[in-house]
Order: C-alpha cells, then sequence, then structure tokens
C-alpha cells in the first residue's frame, strides 16, 4: 500500500513529460487523474497511519517528507486546476517522485515522544511543511521564468515559449508563493521558538539541544533571512524577474538542504 | 445517399472568378433556399469566404451534381463553360476529406490560420437554422469541427505568428501576458509607426504615446489611432511609464544609445521593457539586448521569427494531414454503415418473421407449457436470432468499398429474398449485444 502513491506519482511524472513533449490534450487529463490518484491514495495511506498510531504521522524526518510530498501535490493540483495551466507540471511531479520515494522505501514511523504532544509542535510541523510547499512552487516557478527568459532574451524561441505561461505571470505567481511561504515560515519558526522555550528543561536531550547553534534551526532562520530579503529586494530595490527567480532557487535549495541532510545527519535537536 | 462537393476556391480559380461567385455578398439565405427551390438536393450547406464558395450536398444519386452546377452558374449568372474550367467536383470520401482539410485550415491560403473554423461553423449553423441539413451533413461538419480542433490541439500547424507585427504581439504577450493594461511608446510618425499603433490598438492597447521630432507629425499620426503625443525632448520620461517602446522613426543614426536605456531602466527599478526596433537603419543600439530586463528585437528578428514559424507550420503539415485522414477514414466507414442499415433492417425483420412463424406453428405443442417457460422459448429464439445475425451484421458494416458493399446488400437480398420480407417493428441493428460465444442470459455458466 505505501508504493501505491509513489507508483501513481511515477505514472502521472511519465504522463506529464508526455504532455509537455506533444501537448495532447488527453495525455494531460491522463496525468492531472493519475496526480489525483497518487494524492488520494497517500490521503488514504496517511489517514491509515494516523489511526494506526493515533496521532497525526508529523514525528521524523521520513514523516515529514511524506506529508510535505502530499501538501505540495495538493498545492500543485489547485494551482492547476485553478488556472487550467499544466505545463509546470513536469517540473513539480518528478520533485514528488523523488521526495515521495524517501517514505515509501521506509515510512519511518516512530512512536510519539511526551515531548512532542504539545499542540505547538503540530502548528510548527504543519506551518513549516505549507512553508516548504510554497517554496518548492516557488522554485519551479522560478527555474521556468528563467527557462523562458533565456529563450526570449536570446531570440532563440523553442520549447518552453511554446509551452509556458508568459513572464509576467510566472514572476507574479512566483512573488505570491514567496510571499506565503514566509507567512507561513515566519509564524512555523516563532511557534517552534516559543515551544522551544516551554520545553527546554524537558528530559529528552533533543529538546535541550533546540538552540541557534543546532544547524536544523540555523539554517531555518537563514532560509528565513534569504527569503525576507527576496521580499524586500522585489518590493524596494526593484529585484523581480530573474532575479527574484535565482533567489527562490537558491531559497529552496538551502531548504532542501536542511530538510534531508541535516534533517537526517546533523541535527541534534530535530532527530525524532 | 451520396455526399458531392462542387465549388471553387483560391488554388483554382482567379480573384475576379472567385469575386463573381461569392454567395456570401448577399448572404448565404437567398442561395440555400434558391438550391433547395430546384429541389436537386436533399441536404445542403453553402460555404462562402473570401477563398472560396463551396456548396456540400446530400442527394438520392450523382445525377444531383449537375444540378447544383446549374444552380452555381445560373445563380451567378456566369456562364457554366467559363465556371467549369475552374470548379471541382468532389464525391463521398473527397468530398469529407476536402471539408475537414478546409476546417483543419490545411487548405487557407495561410496554412493553419484559425478564422476558417469558425467561417465553416457560421456556414454550417446557417443551412442547419433553415433545417437544410439532416443526418448526413451533420455528421460530416461535426466530424469536421473534431478534425479542426484536433489538428490545432495535437499538432503545432496553428502555432507562431507568420507576420511581423503577430510576431511582435505574441512576443509582448509572452513578456506580459495580457496587452490590456500596458503602456507604448512609440517614436516617430511614419507608416510603420502608425501601422504598429493600429496593430496594438486592435489587440486591446489603450494606453500609447507618440514621440516624433515633428511635432505636427506625431499629432498627425495620433489622431489616426487616438494616441497621446508627447515631445521629443520628453521622451525619456514617457519612456520610464513605457513597457513596450516601439521605434520607427526613420533616423539615419542611432536614437537610444545602450546608455540612455540603462539610465531609463535604472529609473524605471528594472521594470521589463519590450522594444521593437522596427527602424532601418536600426533606432537602438544593438547593446542595449545585454541588460537585464531589456528585450530587443529588430526587424530581422522579427522575420526570422516569422521564417522559424513557418518551417514548423510545413513540418506539421504530415500530422495534420494524418489526422484528417484518420477522420475521412472513420467518417467513411459511418457513411458506408448507413448504407446498408436498409439491408440489414430487412435481414433482420425476414429471420424475425421466421421465428415468429416456427413460434406459432408450434403453438398447439407449446401450449401447455407454464408461463415463465413460454417466455423463456421466446427469449431464447430471439437470442439465437441474434447470434446468427451478429457477425454478418458487423462484417457487413465494416466493408469499407462501395461497390463491394453493394454486392454484399444485393447478394443478401437474393439470397434471402428480402424485397419479399414482411415489414415490421425490429430494433436498431447496433443494439445488438455483444456477448461471450456459447453464453446465454440465464445460462449456468
Amino acid at each position: 500500500m505505501r508504493l501505491l502513491p509513489l507508483l501513481f506519482y511515477s505514472a502521472a511524472a511519465a504522463a506529464y513529460g508526455a504532455h509537455f513533449a506533444w501537448r495532447n490534450v488527453r495525455v494531460g487529463r491522463l496525468a492531472t487523474a493519475l496526480l489525483g490518484g497518487g494524492l488520494l491514495s497517500h490521503t488514504f495511506l496517511i489517514g491509515m497511519q494516523t489511526v494506526q498510531a493515533g496521532h497525526a504521522p508529523l514525528v521524523g524526518t521520513t514523516a515529514a517528507v511524506s506529508a510535505f510530498v502530499w501538501v505540495l501535490g495538493l498545492a500543485y493540483l489547485y494551482i492547476e486546476l485553478s488556472s487550467d495551466e499544466r505545463s509546470m507540471g513536469v517540473f513539480v511531479a518528478p520533485l514528488l517522485v523523488a521526495l515521495g520515494a524517501i517514505p515509501a522505501l521506509d515510512p519511518g514511523l516512530t512512536a510519539r515522544p511526551a515531548v512532542l504532544q504539545s499542540p505547538l509542535f503540530t502548528i510548527h510541523v504543519v506551518s513549516m511543511l505549507f512553508a516548504y510547499a510554497s517554496f518548492a512552487l516557488a522554485c519551479v516557478l522560478g527555474i521556468t521564468y528563467v527557462l523562458l527568459f533565456k529563450e526570449i532574451k536570446e531570440k532563440d524561441l523553442g520549447v518552453f515559449y511554446a509551452r509556458l505561461p508568459s513572464l509576467g505571470v510566472l514572476d507574479v505567481m512566483n512573488g505570491r508563493a514567496v510571499a506565503v511561504g514566509w507567512i507561513f515560515l515566519t509564524v512555523g519558526i516563532v511557534i517552534g521558538g516559543i515551544w522551544a522555550a516551554q520545553v527546554q528543561h524537558s528530559p529528552d536531550p533533543r529538546a535541550q539541544a533546540m538552540s541557534i547553534a543546532d544547524p536544523k534551526i540555523l539554517i531555518a532562520l537563514v532560509c528565513w533571512g534569504v527569503y525576507s530579503f527576496a521580499l524586500y529586494a522585489r518590493r524596494a530595490i526593484g529585484w523581480s524577474g530573474r532575479r527574484a527567480a535565482w533567489m527562490s532557487a537558491i531559497g529552496f535549495a538551502i531548504v532542501l538542504l536542511n530538510f534531508l541532510p541535516v534533517g537526517y545527519f546533523l541535527t541534534k535537536s530535530h532527530n525524532f | 445517399m451520396r455526399l458531392f462537393a462542387v465549388g471553387v476556391s483560391h488554388r483554382t480559380t482567379p480573384i475576379e472568378l472567385r469575386e463573381r461567385v461569392d454567395f456570401a455578398r448577399a448572404g448565404v439565405a437567398p442561395a440555400l433556399a434558391g438550391l433547395a427551390a430546384r429541389n436537386v438536393v436533399r441536404e445542403m450547406v453553402v460555404l462562402s469566404t473570401c477563398n472560396r464558395a463551396e456548396i456540400y450536398a446530400a442527394a438520392d444519386s450523382d445525377d444531383a451534381v449537375e444540378g447544383v452546377v446549374a444552380f452555381f452558374s445560373e445563380y451567378h449568372q456566369v456562364e457554366a463553360a467559363q465556371l467549369c474550367e475552374h470548379l471541382c467536383i468532389r464525391h463521398g470520401a473527397d468530398a469529407a476529406r476536402h471539408l475537414f482539410r478546409v476546417a483543419a485550415g490545411l487548405d487557407s491560403l495561410v496554412v493553419g490560420e484559425p478564422q476558417i473554423l469558425g467561417q465553416v461553423k457560421t456556414a454550417y449553423a446557417a443551412a442547419g437554422d433553415a433545417h437544410y441539413t439532416g443526418s448526413l451533413l451533420n455528421r460530416l461538419f461535426h466530424t469536421a469541427f473534431a478534425a479542426g480542433k484536433r489538428v490545432r490541439s495535437e499538432t503545432g500547424l496553428g502555432e507562431g505568428a507568420i507576420s511581423v507585427s503577430y510576431a511582435a504581439i505574441a512576443l509582448a504577450r509572452k513578456i506580459f501576458g495580457e496587452l490590456k493594461g500596458l503602456r507604448v511608446v512609440v517614436l516617430g510618425s511614419g507608416e510603420m509607426a502608425k501601422l504598429t499603433g493600429v496593430h496594438l490598438r486592435a489587440q486591446g492597447v489603450e494606453n500609447i504615446t507618440i514621440a516624433s521630432r515633428t511635432r505636427s507629425a506625431a499629432e498627425r499620426a495620433a489622431a489616426h489611432i487616438q494616441a497621446q503625443v508627447v515631445d521629443w525632448a520628453g521622451r525619456d520620461e514617457a519612456m520610464l511609464r513605457a513597457d513596450i517602446l516601439v521605434t520607427a522613426t526613420g533616423a539615419p543614426e542611432v536614437v537610444l544609445t545602450r546608455g540612455q536605456v540603462a539610465r531609463v531602466m535604472r529609473a524605471r527599478r528594472e521594470r521589463p521593457l519590450f522594444i521593437i526596433d522596427i527602424a532601418v537603419p536600426r533606432d537602438v543600439d544593438a547593446g542595449a539586448a545585454n541588460i537585464e530586463q531589456v528585450f530587443l528585437y529588430n526587424i530581422d528578428d522579427l522575420q526570422g521569427i516569422v521564417h522559424d514559424n513557418l518551417a514548423r507550420r510545413t513540418a506539421e503539415l504530415a500530422l495534420a494531414d494524418a489526422i484528417v485522414e484518420e477522420e475521412t477514414h472513420r467518417f467513411v466507414s459511418w457513411m458506408q454503415s448507413r448504407d446498408v442499415i436498409p439491408t440489414v433492417v430487412a435481414l433482420r425483420q425476414r429471420f424475425e418473421a421466421i421465428r415468429r412463424a416456427e413460434l406459432s406453428r408450434l403453438n398447439h405443442k407449446l401450449s401447455g407449457l407454464p408461463p415463465e417457460a413460454l417466455a423463456q422459448v421466446d427469449h431464447v429464439t430471439k437470442l439465437i436470432v441474434e447470434k446468427l445475425l451478429l457477425t454478418p451484421t458487423e462484417q457487413l458494416k465494416a466493408v469499407s468499398d462501395d461497390g463491394l458493399a453493394a454486392s454484399y446488400s444485393d447478394a443478401l437480398n437474393r439470397l434471402f429474398s428480402l424485397e419479399d420480407a414482411p415489414a415490421g417493428p425490429v430494433e436498431e441493428p447496433q443494439s445488438l449485444p455483444r456477448r461471450r460465444a456459447g453464453s446465454l442470459p440465464g445460462d449456468p455458466s
């Protein structure tokens, strides 16, 4: 059962690729349906895990990755259905497959330690997941912006010119995704800080390691700094377009770095 | 029922004659009424555009073609001999294929142009509203719409601008999205500047400002395209607010240096600026293209895009032709299956009559059975008849050759004496249930 979402996501990625290449409407609809199937089976899987564990499966990096894939898939599907624009699917679906493979191979479900039983922890994790999903979408929008920008600037109109929405639309959507992500990131960090202060005296060594010296927390703050600068630069210095696109790509690279290698190997505070 | 198309197009007919046989001039309604009054065809659609005048019709025999040709000649008062030199007459599959090619834009002067599909729809609606279409032309035209849509969505035939102005407009859309709220500044007041302004206005751009070295010339051009005028000295300030800058001054030297554009861009806080330099010699320093968020296209760049798009469209022709062939094959199969339906219905009536006759012959032997058993006997005999007829029906409907289908129909008529078959209500053969061989409803299997 836990492989089913991954199989759906993989099939959707292939269908989005075929749709991007041939622009066949039926293949596009098939891709959307496969993604919908993946999200439905993923929802069912998360529901089952919740019933099994008695709480939402948000403990540990692998469970968080699974939830992130689910949120990202839902956010993308919402954008696709509301804008009737499928060309981003070819960039988002492979990300779902790559990250979805981690929980599919080993769900990494662990019992929830006493220290994580606060509702603040749930708010913190959910906010961070929404922030990361927004940043992932901003990154995809940024990359597509750069690809289209390059074609128009170099007067070599080709694959992306024929398939992607306008630079203006990509830039506006990128700006919105960064802004939404920044709000969730801010809420997540603030709530996380309050919760960390509350559990500082817990006997759990991970709770005691919650400090700015921990790489996970430090890099999350760096992320907040990068995205805050991106928002400021867009409004105050006029850094929209290609510069904003690169900023969102760099920002998401830091998010991924913090999410995976740091989350799995380096942090002493977030290794539940 | 025979399908045919009679008409002239830009491929076969000079414009002098096309002008004379234009049905649209007086509206297609009188033409439809005039042809209907002659009572030579059962169904008809008149398609008239600046590049073609065609009548699609369905009649009981091919002899109706002569009547339509005579109508064509007399309605437009063109000598039949002169008209016949250019007239194209297509029958059956050829007529269907031609209409599908027309609807897909494959027969247009500019291959892949999208307007023709709308024109075909309008022609069909005009005939349909006046009840001049029936099942054959309804199916034909709906298949044509489907073919047109498929060619547009499954091939790149309609993609890419094929004129310099539209290439520029398509680029502007790709940079900014909607054109409606954009601000355009035009430097120059010559014909090219005016023409570009007209094109932009037609695309919904409302805010156009013209700057020219000669204020009076700028005012004349502005009046032509309902634009505002600024002094030549105020052009930099106008550029600060512009999204698109069109330069067409005819000046012998560069009127916008890289430095000037860079200064403007800094003051605009790097908002994107699309510069369309259609002047020869060029008005804008080519180095301006290297400035971030400046998209500079000159006349050669735009012509290059047009050239590439035309080449790309040509490359898509084979794919579009394949779609047209597929739809033609599907339509012709339907048309032929339609031709054999009377034979199939007669065959089923014949078999049903035999079944009923045999049941009534055995009536006295079966009368002792309970009603459920009688119903079962009736049901089983019906199924036997259906199963016997299923394969011949499918085979007959699948025959793709007109002559062969007629031979098969003739053979069946003779073998089963179908002419003598009693008339009676028999369900459409299409509704025959397809079941696994050897299984009957109620069977233990």
